[in-house]
Formats: C-alpha cells, sequence, structure tokens
C-alpha cells in the first residue's frame, strides 16, 4: 500500500480535478502512483465515450414571454421550467458519467468565474451556449475564452451590456471584466472602468436566444484612454489588451489557487503565473495539479456540495437524470446553496468554512439519507462485513479513517446503507484533507 | 428564493479569508440561554441591516426639488409627489412609510453624505471596508473585533443565515450564525452514529475539526425548550393590519427580523443582531426594484419596532442601516445607475435623536461626477460602540476620533 502522503496527494487529484473516483478508480490511480494519476487526471483526450454520444438538450428559442394572465403564459412558463431542468440534468449526468472528468471540472471552475445566473438570464438557450463556450474552452486559449466571453449573450445582458450606449455607459461590464475577470480588483483605476465601458458599447442582446448583434452606429468609435494605452477599442481588442496584461495570468492563477488548493492560504509561489504565460489554460491546471502543494498537508479543502454531490453520484453509479425524483436532487443542492445556473452573484459561490454550517451538516446527511436509497452498494455489500470499513477508503477515494470515523464506522458494518451513508458524511469524505 | 442573501459577496473573490471560525446556533441554544440567562432589561441591543449591492442614496433621500436632480436623472428621477417630505428640501422614498412615520417621532437619523476617502466602487472591496471599519487589507470585521473585547459567549453577536458575515468575523473569537428555517435533527440510531461521527479527533485538520464540530452542534442543544420558538412573534400590534404593497409576502429581510424579533423578545443575551437584503446593484431599471427593496426595508423596521413596543426593550434597540456604497448622480442609458461613493445612512431607535447628521453632498459640487462624502462611516460606529454597546471606541477602531452625537 503506498504511503499516506502518496494516498492523499493521489486523492486530492481525484477529487479537486476529477470529481473523485468511480468504484474502483483509486485504487488503479494508487497503484499507478501520483505521478501517472496525475497524467491521467489532468489530461483531456480529445475524445470521451460518454461525452460524445450524450444528445444535447432539447432547447429551443422561446420568444418573448406572452402577457400576464393571457392563456399562452402557462404553457410558456412550463416549457421554460423544462428546458431549464432537462440542462441542468444533461450537465450533471455529464459531470458523473464523463470518461474524463476534467473537462466538466473544468467548464465547472469556469462558470464559478465568469458567473452569471439564470435569476437574471431567465432563458435556457442562452445560458446553455454559455455553458458550451466554457465548455470549449474549459481547457483552451484564455485570451480566445476571454473574447468569446465579452461576445456571450448571456454575460452580456447579465451585466446590463445590451443598454450600454455611447451617450450613457453602463459600467457593470466593464468593472467586473476587469476586477473578477481578467486582471483582479484595483489593478485598474476608476477611470479605467469609465473609459472601458466605452469600449463595450453597440452590443444589443436578443434575451431569448442569447444572439449578439454589434452595431457600429452605436458604439463609441472615439479614442479612449486606459491602463496606459490609447485608441480606439471594441469588446474584441479591449479583451485582447487586457488578457495581454501581466496581472492576467496573476490573477487567473490566483483564482485556480483559490479553488483548487487552498482558499485560506493564498498563492505564494511567484513561479507559477509563468506557466500562464501563453495564456495555455491546460498548462498552467496541470502545474497547479502537480504543484507541491498537493503533497503539503496545509492545503486541506472543503467540497463544495455541487462536488460532494458529483463525486457521491460517481461513487454509488447514481445517474443524475435517472434518479426516481429528480426535484430531490435540485432541492436539496438548494438547501446546500449551490445550484449550477444560479451563483449568488457575479462573484461566484464561497468556498471552504462557509460550507460548514450546522445547517449545511443536517441538509447534507438527509441528502445523503435519500442518495443512499438508490446507490449501488456492491463494492462493500458483496464483501464480509469484517471487511467494509477498510474497503471504503479505496471506493470513495479516502486515504485514511481518523480513529474516531472508523469506531463509528464498525459499529455500522453490518448494515452497507448506513455504513456508506455515514462515509460520506464523515469529515474525512466532506474535507478533501 | 434560490440565493441567499446571506451568502451573497461572501469572500466572493478571495479578498481575504475570514477570521475564527464560527460556531453555528440552533433556535434551542438561544432559546435555552434566553430562558437560564435572559439579557437583562435595559442592555441595549444593536441590529446592523447590511443592504448588499450599492444602495441608491440620491433616491432613498431625495432632493426632488433640486433641477440639477432632476436633469441628471431623466428617467429614474422622482416627482415631489411620489415622495414623503423630510426637511431641509429632502425627501424620502416614498415606499418608506413606515421609516416616515418613526422620522416623524423623531426616532429616525439620517447621516447624510457617508463613506471613507478615496471611495472604493468594487462592491467586495468597498463591503470590505464597510464590515472590517479597516481601509486596507482587512481580516476581521468591526463587531468581530468588538466580541473579543468581552466576555466569551457564542451568542453575544448573532448572524442571521447559514454563513458568517464578515463583520461579525474576529481574529479568534467571531460572531455565531443561525440558519433560517428550523433544523431537522436526526433521530433514534442515525443520531447516534452521526453524534460518534462528530465526535473531535486529535487527527483532524482546522477544516474537518470545523466539519465535525458542525456535526456535533445539531446534537448538542437540549431539545425540549421549543415553547418559545413555537410561539408566534410578538404582535405588532399599533401597526394597521393591513398591509399593502410588495406583492410576494415576506421577504427574506421580514423573516430575518421576525426571528430577531422573537429571540429579543424572549429575552436572549444577544447584544448584536447581523441582517440584510440584497439586490440593490440596480444597474438597469432602478426605480421599480429599488423602490420596492426599501418598502421591505421600511416595513421590516417599522414592524420590528412596533413589535418592540409590545415587549419591554423598545427603549434598548438601535437598528443601523448600511450600503457599500452610493450610487453615480447621473442615470445611466438602461435607467440605472453606475456604482458611486457616498449614501445616507440610517440609525433608527427610541433613544436616537432624530433629525439630520452630517452635510447633504451637494449636486452642484460633484467629484469627478459623483458625490462628495462628507460623513465617514467610523464616526457613526464610534458613537455605537460607545453609546449603544458600551466600549471604548478605540478597542475596535484605533485612535478614531470622529463621532456622530447621536443618541439622547
Amino acid at each position: 500500500m503506498a504511503d499516506l502522503a502518496e494516498r492523499r496527494a493521489i486523492a486530492r487529484l481525484s477529487h479537486r480535478f476529477g470529481f473523485g473516483p468511480k468504484p474502483g478508480e483509486f485504487k488503479a490511480l494508487v497503484n499507478s502512483g501520483f505521478n501517472n494519476s496525475a497524467n491521467k487526471l489532468l489530461t483531456a483526450p480529445a475524445t470521451d465515450s460518454f461525452a460524445d454520444s450524450q444528445p444535447l438538450p432539447n432547447l429551443r428559442d422561446q420568444g418573448p414571454r406572452p402577457k400576464p394572465n393571457s392563456a399562452e403564459v402557462v404553457a410558456y412558463a412550463t416549457e421554460k421550467r423544462a428546458q431549464f431542468t432537462e440542462m441542468l440534468f444533461w450537465w450533471l449526468d455529464r459531470m458523473v458519467l464523463s470518461e474524463h472528468p476534467l473537462r466538466e471540472r473544468m467548464t465547472w471552475f469556469w462558470h464559478g468565474h465568469w458567473a452569471t445566473s439564470s435569476q437574471k438570464v431567465d432563458d435556457a438557450l442562452p445560458m446553455f451556449r454559455q455553458n458550451q463556450t466554457l465548455r470549449k474552452y474549459a481547457l483552451g486559449n484564455f485570451s480566445e475564452m476571454s473574447k468569446a466571453m465579452v461576445n456571450d449573450g448571456a454575460l452580456i445582458y447579465w451585466l446590463d451590456g445590451q443598454t450600454n450606449t455611447v451617450k450613457a455607459p453602463n459600467e457593470n461590464l466593464s468593472r467586473e471584466l476587469m476586477e473578477l475577470f481578467v486582471l483582479g480588483v484595483n489593478r485598474y483605476t476608476e477611470n479605467d472602468v469609465r473609459e472601458t465601458a466605452k469600449a463595450l458599447t453597440g452590443y444589443r442582446v436578443n434575451k431569448t436566444s442569447g444572439d449578439v448583434t454589434f452595431l457600429p452606429k452605436q458604439h463609441y468609435s472615439m479614442p479612449i484612454n486606459f491602463l496606459g494605452t490609447g485608441g480606439v477599442f471594441d469588446g474584441n481588442s479591449l479583451s485582447d489588451y487586457l488578457v495581454a496584461r501581466d496581472d492576467c495570468p496573476l490573477f487567473i492563477t490566483e483564482r485556480l489557487w483559490y479553488r483548487f488548493i487552498s482558499s485560506n492560504e493564498p498563492l505564494a509561489d511567484t513561479a507559477l503565473p509563468k506557466t500562464f504565460s501563453n495564456r495555455d489554460i491546460a498548462n498552467l491546471v496541470k502545474a497547479i495539479g502537480t504543484h507541491p502543494a498537493m503533497r503539503d498537508e496545509r492545503y486541506a479543502m472543503v467540497k463544495p456540495p455541487l462536488d460532494w454531490f458529483v463525486s457521491v453520484a460517481r461513487a454509488f453509479g447514481i445517474t443524475p437524470s435517472k434518479f426516481s425524483n429528480t426535484t430531490t436532487i435540485r432541492n436539496n443542492l438548494n438547501l446546500l446553496g449551490q445550484v449550477p445556473f444560479l451563483p449568488p452573484n457575479v462573484g461566484g459561490w464561497p468556498a471552504d468554512q462557509a460550507w460548514l454550517s450546522t445547517a449545511s451538516a443536517q441538509f447534507r446527511i438527509s441528502f445523503a439519507e435519500r442518495l443512499i436509497k438508490e446507490a449501488d452498494l456492491s463494492p462493500i455489500a458483496d464483501l464480509p462485513a469484517r471487511s467494509r470499513v477498510e474497503a471504503m477508503l479505496d471506493w470513495l477515494g479516502v486515504p485514511a479513517w481518523s480513529s474516531r470515523t472508523a469506531l463509528a464506522l464498525r459499529g455500522a458494518q453490518k448494515d452497507p446503507a448506513r455504513l456508506a451513508l455515514l462515509a460520506i458524511c464523515s469529515p474525512e469524505y466532506v474535507v478533501s484533507a | 428564493m434560490d440565493t441567499i442573501t446571506r451568502r451573497q459577496f461572501l469572500k466572493a473573490t478571495g479578498a481575504g479569508a475570514l477570521g475564527a471560525a464560527a460556531t453555528s446556533l440552533t433556535f434551542e441554544d438561544i432559546a435555552e440561554a434566553a430562558i437560564t440567562r435572559p439579557l437583562p432589561l435595559g442592555t441595549p441591543i444593536l441590529v446592523v441591516v447590511t443592504l448588499y449591492g450599492g444602495n441608491d442614496g440620491l433616491n432613498t433621500v431625495v432632493p426632488v426639488t433640486d433641477s440639477i436632480y432632476q436633469s441628471l436623472r431623466p428617467g429614474i428621477a422622482y416627482k415631489e409627489s411620489d415622495v414623503l417630505p423630510l426637511k431641509d428640501n429632502l425627501y424620502l422614498n416614498g415606499s418608506m412609510t413606515g421609516m416616515h412615520s418613526l422620522w416623524n417621532k423623531n426616532q429616525v437619523a439620517i447621516v447624510r453624505g457617508v463613506g471613507y476617502p478615496n471611495s472604493d466602487r468594487s462592491h467586495f472591496s468597498s463591503m470590505a471596508i464597510w464590515q472590517s471599519a479597516i481601509l486596507g487589507a482587512a481580516k476581521t470585521g468591526w463587531l468581530g473585533r468588538w466580541v473579543e473585547t468581552q466576555a466569551e459567549d457564542p451568542l453575544l453577536a448573532i448572524g442571521l443565515g447559514s454563513v458568517l458575515p464578515p463583520l461579525l468575523a474576529g481574529e479568534k473569537r467571531s460572531g455565531s450564525v443561525l440558519p433560517l428555517g428550523g433544523l431537522k435533527v436526526p433521530t433514534g440510531s442515525l443520531a447516534s452514529d452521526c453524534m460518534k461521527l462528530s465526535i473531535a479527533n486529535r487527527n483532524d485538520n482546522l477544516l474537518q475539526a470545523t466539519a465535525a464540530r458542525s456535526m456535533r452542534n445539531l446534537f448538542t442543544v437540549s431539545s425540549d425548550i421549543t415553547p418559545i420558538l413555537k410561539a408566534p412573534a410578538p404582535a405588532a400590534s399599533d401597526l394597521p393590519t393591513a398591509v399593502g404593497g410588495n406583492a410576494g409576502g415576506d421577504s427574506n429581510l421580514t423573516q430575518q427580523l421576525d426571528i430577531v424579533a422573537k429571540l429579543v423578545a424572549a429575552g436572549a443575551p444577544t447584544r448584536v443582531w447581523s441582517v440584510s437584503l440584497g439586490g440593490f446593484d440596480t444597474h438597469a431599471d432602478e426605480k421599480g426594484a429599488q423602490s420596492i427593496l426599501l418598502g421591505v426595508v421600511s416595513e421590516g423596521i417599522s414592524k420590528f419596532m412596533s413589535q418592540m413596543r409590545a415587549t419591554n426593550r423598545s427603549k434598548d434597540v438601535v437598528v443601523l442601516v448600511y450600503s457599500e456604497f452610493g450610487r453615480r448622480v447621473k442615470g445611466n442609458a438602461s435607467d440605472g445607475t453606475d456604482h458611486g461613493t457616498s449614501g445616507p445612512v440610517f440609525v433608527i431607535g427610541e433613544k436616537v435623536k432624530g433629525g439630520f447628521y452630517g452635510e447633504q453632498p451637494s449636486l452642484r459640487e460633484l467629484k469627478n461626477d459623483d458625490l462628495a462624502v462628507t460623513s465617514d462611516f467610523r464616526d457613526i460606529y464610534a458613537s455605537i460602540l460607545e453609546k449603544v454597546l458600551g466600549t471604548q471606541a478605540e478597542k475596535v477602531l484605533g485612535n478614531w476620533k470622529g463621532r456622530t452625537p447621536l443618541f439622547n
């Protein structure tokens, strides 16, 4: 058996970059060692046996909402809800079932980065188109991603870009583009916010389809001055200029560090942003996943609720869309505070301690009770009772049980369902130690 | 509602991790303490209401008769017939009728032009400044530091919601959080199994220890002390029963204040409560949206004050209402406003000397299109620390000298 430090590093790889192991996967990773595991989990091959064959969700542009109290409005609202449900479960299935989860894991990361909420963008089609864009560039070139995003209908609508005009620029998008998406807070001035808002004028969004049109006549065509440069800019050239600045690799590295290594221990390695010098996301992901911090005890993380659910579903063989009552999944994710397509605000979801309240503990236990009923427990049920506690380590991808948890588990070892429930609610599973 | 107001903005950008982890309380914890060690009558209580998103001050305390106001805000300016008269040619947003009647009773102090030097227009940075009372990187909140000046008591300062608000974060000890909605504690053999799982272990890292504690807290409360919680909130007997407007029923803020009212009435030994409402980032179509939100704030607070009058603690309670910044004077093309600088702060209570404090920022002397900052928010905090919380301001705010004489 690999030593504990090696197991812990491999468990981190699996849970942080791969949504946790399916049955049998963790043991194989441990046998192959950290380097081989990192190669496998930090690389997304061009093809994926599940993702390539999964049919797209059935979405269409519903057009404008019928008048209140009209005969059509009920059917319209019902279809809208159905579209969102289909899209949500399409994505959850993909997270759970993809052969190589890294692309979905990174799409999930980028969704929290360019955090756009369907609370305002309440049409599924534009949200789905954004999701596909994030997926396309999830491990690609950040410069291309950023350019695609300043042209993304859902993002523009979310940050009021569609009403940003020459006469009265709306600064919402320009500010967040610099603060939250590309450079980081205070790496620009207030004047830069005002000036760059002008570059983002002239974009009009069809809200229900997400189509974006650029109207040159409504675009500010005079030179603007910002961040030490000047000239006529539009969204594309603005994006290029911002992404080319040195603050961009620093900021994107900080954000990946925050979500994959630690939200409590800030990035201290000044060399790491250099791995992003050509804005190659896959390269940076690999550098972070193989960073010495991955082996350092200090960098524990709490699994956010969505990551917890997906890793449980992968271990339990649960296909989200096939769950007997999909509303249960949606509602429980909502109680835990993390539903895809519904970030709380443009800054994305919180991290670590924020997920560890007493309320979350209770919601997690009751969600686990529900999930266990549809779990394939054969990885432990087929074993003699006395071997089950130990076998759960490899099944779930946990480095080791504490004496506390081992004792609690051994008390329940005759009952595979109770055993699995306790294991996924244990501090060793809730925290990627 | 899918979003939880409290989660908004928290740690969103990694601008600084919180300090000590928060204890999560249950109703039962507080109810038990209310019975065994109630807050002595006459002890002042502070209720902080945070408005997330940057409330537009100019459409809250409105200079309706100022021609510059009218000309800079086509589409979002109010008319004189829409608003409620205060004084000095200023008017209250028309949806704030409850607040207006408290103003008429001299129980509302409005501090004008509140902010701090070199206004930061990032939601996250500016909220961090308001909640920490430190210009620059901070790991603690102003009331978290106050908690640390007091004898240890997890019930001293409570935030409603499942996530700790940064203002209650201390370095070694923080305020506590109380999730909305009751907790359904596991029972039977599942309960005893979960209890075993939640025992502290010396090999736990900090996060695992917190995870174990959060589960343990589910069980460490006495389960039979619930009559207080099952009782209805104190009646707001002196308010008219028909509540108009604001279709959609109780807002989250109203629910939060209802819980605070219930627990204050029961005698909870809590000196500081934190509640919040989001949605003030009105870059587009501001007028209707902001007016609904301000209506919720006003009705929530006036109902709360009325509930307090039905108990014997109405003289003890002071409510503070603030937002991370005001908004740009000039409207944008989306019938909204962008991030600005200063805004009004409301302090409400029977011991408050009602009226205006600080100068109204002049629309004739804008700084870079924004309102001037004429009052510093730390003056208000210092006075609240001294007059409400009975603590030398120096202990929390360093040698901050300014004060706002808000109290009788």
